[in-house]
């Protein structure tokens, strides 16, 4: 029942990840307050923002991360694991923007037993571009190699024999 | 070590830097254990619908065994000492003393040694790595704090580390009277 399990021999370098994108309303600022339970009125006070110097209200730190992680995530399937993720908040998501999240798989390498794919990944707007680039490590695991059991048999016209 | 070394309008960042750096709170742990209610408005404020962040009985059917908490540095420092009640709220501004109190997250950085799963039980520590001045548009006397968490659960395993870098700036009305209070009288 697992869903997608992309394995490490799957993925080639430039793939790209098609993520999806998310509608700045209020109702995502109520929800961001909800599941990030990050009270600090910067992120839905527009006063407070302003008197901070913003332009308007944006969205927090824990609701990007959310956002990059579910790209990842959905991507890599239950068998992924995220080594590492980083990225920044060089711009801002704002009420009205349609924040849209997605990534690229930049190197696939093998490092002490592990087989690993870099990624970039991103939240842009139509407004900012790219607002929060972000890199990621991921753990995927291997194709699972065919067991042969003992016996004779043919493949390709061949005769195999498998002791 | 919340005294304020900023005072009289003056802020000495060597002073703050020497007395700051590396300084670490102590060990904070979260007050229930990860919980699947928090999970899923978590997953729910970015239309996560991830079965093995949700579901249950699902996630009893794949190799994970039990429900997972998606790997998000912010949603291990909630369970690790924030959340849910009662709200501590400890950001690391006012144990380093800053000309404004104004906070914007800039970076952050998370790397992962193990999942987390509903019923583990989150802890942290947190080391302040960094402190420096650098302007920015909002404020040309901003203070950049760099912070270091180490998350750990039930059974002392690191989970992850959370490097995080914020800046604190001030308001322009208070950047305003700072200005007209420099000004020879």
């Amino acid at each position: 029942m697992n869903r997608r399990r992309p394995y490490w021999e799957d993925i080639a370098e430039g793939d790209e990840i098609e993520g999806f994108s998310l509608d700045i309303t209020s109702r995502r600022l109520a929800l961001q307050v909800s599941g990030s339970q990050d009270w600090y009125p910067v992120h839905f006070d527009p006063a407070f923002a302003r008197k901070a110097g913003h332009p308007d209200v944006f969205v927090n730190t824990g609701f990007l991360q959310a956002a990059l992680v579910r790209v990842i995530t959905d991507w890599m399937g239950d068998e992924g694991f995220l080594k590492r993720l980083r990225f920044e908040m060089r711009r801002q998501q704002r009420p009205g923007d349609t924040m849209v999240c997605k990534g690229k798989v930049t190197t696939r390498y093998e490092r002490d037993g592990e087989t690993l794919v870099d990624l970039d990944v991103w939240a842009e707007n139509e407004r900012e571009g790219v607002t929060t680039p972000g890199t990621a490590t991921v753990i995927l695991p291997r194709r699972p190699q065919p067991k042969y059991a003992r016996g004779k048999g043919r493949i390709d016209g061949l005769t195999v024999v498998c002791y | 070590m919340t005294e304020p070394v900023a005072s009289g309008g003056s802020y000495d960042i060597d002073e703050v830097r020497r007395k700051y750096v590396g300084f670490e709170t102590a060990e904070a742990r979260g007050r229930y254990p990860v919980e699947y209610d928090p999970i899923r408005r978590h997953c729910h404020m970015v239309d996560d619908n991830n079965p093995l962040f949700l579901d249950p009985e699902y996630a009893r059917t794949t190799t994970r065994g039990a429900v997972l908490c998606p790997p998000s540095g912010w949603l291990a420092l909630y369970f690790a000492s924030l959340g849910p009640w009662p709200a501590v709220f400890e950001p690391l501004f006012p144990i380093v003393p800053t000309p404004g109190k104004r906070i914007v997250n800039m970076s952050q950085e998370v790397e992962w040694t193990s999942r987390i799963r509903v019923g583990d039980h989150l802890s942290v520590r947190r080391r302040i790595a960094d402190v420096f001045k650098k302007a920015v548009s909002l404020d040309p006397e901003a203070v950049w704090i760099v912070a270091e968490a180490t998350v750990t659960n039930q059974r002392d395993e690191t989970v992850c580390v959370i490097r995080n870098t914020m800046l604190t700036h001030r308001t322009p009305e208070e950047q305003e009277a700072g200005a007209r209070s420099q000004e020879p009288v």
